[in-house]
């Protein structure tokens, strides 16, 4: 407990400390020359004046925007936006082509005429299962690519701050806390909806184009499309709350990074094996991914797979939600200003 | 406390107080800090940098109020950081970036459009003395070039109030003297209020003009540094060579108060004859006087004082630096 001090010390008539001075000696040794040396002047290269500033700071969506800008733009450009590294940016884009397979094919079969055009709509056309599986399906999306892209994306994207210590500049500055998560939580999932949605979109609005269809084919599907785009916009929110988490409660990106896939593999696996030697399906409620898909397989109706009923993967993919924020805020609201 | 014509104060506090769980970090804080550089010193764990979270809206303060710029400290601090630059003690910066980018970045955040941004960068960049430098990226630049890079964007919107932390940690000499002219003339020139803290004495009074010593959570001590100085008592310090021993049994003989550390002799100055008392003493001892001066005690004699008063038993501000302070990792 602090003792009571005095509100202002009195040192009158106390005495300085001494020190030694021009060596260590004890003063009755012999005399010896000194010499000392002067340092050069070299002089000043430029006139230093302080230039005030009188203009005006934005409201509080400029500076929210700017750190949007600074995350998202960063892929585009790294030239004074946040560093990617160009593998990271490669893979982002390779990732996004493949992605985009589909549509090729689609060209491809709007061009062949007869049976060899229709085979190829039925592999790649729009249906249910196809727009389910643009979004949830395992192979290659779900194993190779999307937990793939976001394991890259939020690697840094709060443990960069942690290591290099520069939420103190977000938080030295007008930029609360909830500003600070909730821009970093919409850049990530911009990019990966980007990525994601965006490719289901571009799929499916290819489809309507380069097979002619009307407004009937429109009404048919548009349902499923939607319930195709609620199923990605889930897992975008899941992956993203999930991948922030990791990313806040360290310094490293690897461990961001690995831990993700860390998560939505193991549990995966995990559930597989069991399923295979116990012939359940419980513990695919662990699996971040086929809570989703079990979602997923419900809105766009498509026959369910799973045994265990629908509303534990829902129950399952809200607590696995609401555990990351509740990380992601803790951890967040302890990063420093003065000391990380 | 500190004087200001106007009681214009720029930070004051009444009885503030914040209690992390049981660990009193501010007890009862009652600041007055008017405009200009005001050095704020403390040893390790005094609380500096709670106070610094309190005056820039951080945290909840358990009890009192605050006012920085006339704006609360529990309700306004958005405001008021808004008013602040901060310079952190580590570094704050991300290496990928260039510097331009970097500070430019800074001043978005704040707020600013992207062009007034960029233009104020390259102003403040040039400020610090890293005009040269400003497109390279910070991973390259060196711990002066890297505080320098902080001071900038704590610059970049011009802020009424700026406060460094440790600004000269890892330094060399010439860098340092350049961070603590920079900070002088932020302070004197662009009128802006500097609080520093830090543990490298000869750093408060270069840009200082008061200090503000906390220690153990309460103000200590709220002085201009000439006033301090004139509260020791005053000495002359003679450097001498050959027979220290003797002289000094010959000053102690002869009335006076004398201090010794090796070759330096230390004399409490008593009257208008005690140096030519001295010079007769030293005549008479027949040693050689290198060196003769009316001693000028520094803040670090002063800290030290306090400290010794205070029953810390810091033999050097030395002893509160890390391997940071000086340069090691």
């Amino acid at each position: 407990m602090v003792t009571n001090l005095p509100d202002d010390i009195d040192i009158a008539g106390t005495k300085t400390r001494m020190e030694v001075a021009f060596g260590s000696g004890d003063g009755d040794e012999d005399m010896t020359a000194i010499v000392a040396k002067k340092e050069s002047n070299l002089g000043a290269i430029f006139e230093q004046s302080y230039k005030p500033w009188d203009g005006e700071l934005g409201p509080r969506w400029m500076r929210n925007y700017s750190i949007f800008r600074h995350h998202v733009y960063g892929l585009f450009t790294s030239k004074g936006h946040r560093h990617y590294h160009p593998f990271v940016r490669l893979t982002i884009l390779v990732i996004l082509l493949a992605s985009l397979t589909p549509i090729p094919m689609l060209f491809l079969s709007s061009l062949l005429p007869g049976q060899d055009g229709d085979f190829l709509s039925k592999m790649w056309g729009i249906n249910r299962f196809n727009l389910w599986g643009q979004i949830l399906g395992y192979f290659p999306r779900n194993l190779c690519m999307w937990p793939l892209l976001t394991a890259l994306v939020v690697g840094g994207m709060i443990s960069d701050d942690r290591r290099n210590g520069t939420s103190a500049i977000y938080f030295s500055r007008p930029i609360n806390r909830f500003d600070y998560t909730a821009m970093k939580f919409i850049s990530v999932a911009v990019i990966l909806g980007f990525v994601i949605i965006f490719s289901y979109f571009a799929y499916y609005t290819s489809a309507i184009v380069f097979r002619g269809e009307g407004w009937a084919f429109l009404i048919d599907t548009l349902p499923l499309f939607l319930g195709g785009m609620l199923s990605g916009i889930f897992l975008v929110l899941t992956y993203t709350s999930i991948g922030l988490a990791l990313s806040s409660i360290s310094q490293s990106r690897f461990f961001a990074a690995i831990g993700f896939l860390s998560i939505i593999y193991g549990t995966k696996i995990v559930a597989l094996l069991i399923d295979m030697q116990f012939d359940t399906s419980i513990l695919y409620i662990l699996s971040p991914y086929d809570c989703l898909a079990h979602i997923g397989q419900f809105l766009l109706g498509i026959e369910l797979n799973y045994e265990h009923p629908l509303a534990f993967s829902i129950i399952s993919l809200i607590i696995m939600n609401i555990v990351s924020m509740s990380i992601l805020v803790s951890r967040i609201s302890s990063m420093e200003v003065t000391r990380e | 406390m500190l004087e200001d014509s106007n009681n214009n104060w720029v930070i004051e506090t009444k009885n503030l107080s914040k209690m992390y769980g049981p660990h009193l970090a501010l007890d009862g804080l009652n600041l007055q800090i008017p405009r200009g550089a005001v050095g704020v010193l403390g040893p390790n764990g005094a609380g500096k940098s709670t106070l610094f979270k309190c005056i820039l809206g951080l945290i909840q303060i358990t009890s009192g109020s605050g006012k920085v710029l006339g704006f609360d400290i529990q309700k306004e601090g958005e405001k008021i950081r808004s008013k602040i630059g901060y310079m952190p003690e580590y570094d704050a910066l991300d290496p990928g970036l260039s510097a331009i980018d970097q500070v430019r970045y800074a001043g978005e955040i704040l707020g600013m459009n992207t062009d007034v941004a960029t233009q104020r960068a390259h102003e403040v960049l040039e400020y610090v003395g890293l005009k040269d430098q400003r497109y390279r990226k910070i991973d390259t630049f060196s711990t002066g070039m890297k505080q320098a890079t902080k001071l900038a964007c704590a610059l970049i919107h011009d802020p009424e109030i700026l406060i460094c932390d440790e600004p000269t940690n890892g330094l060399d000499k010439r860098a340092r003297k350049f961070m603590l002219d920079t900070l002088r003339r932020t302070a004197e020139e662009g009128e802006r209020t500097v609080l520093l803290s830090s543990h490298v004495m000869d750093d408060v009074q270069e840009v200082c003009s008061s200090i503000l010593m906390i220690y153990k959570g309460k103000v200590v001590l709220q002085k201009k540094i000439d006033e301090l100085v004139n509260q020791v008592e005053k000495e002359i310090e003679i450097t001498i060579w050959g027979g220290a021993s003797i002289m000094e049994t010959q000053l102690i003989d002869n009335g006076y108060k004398v201090r010794r550390l090796g070759r330096i002799l230390r004399v409490t100055l008593m009257d208008d004859n005690t140096i030519i008392g001295i010079l007769k003493i030293a005549a008479e001892c027949k040693v050689q006087v290198r060196q003769l001066k009316e001693y000028q005690p520094d803040l670090e004699d002063i800290f030290l004082l306090i400290m010794d008063k205070l029953g810390e038993e810091i033999k050097g501000t030395s002893d509160l630096m890390t391997p940071k302070h000086i340069g090691g990792n």
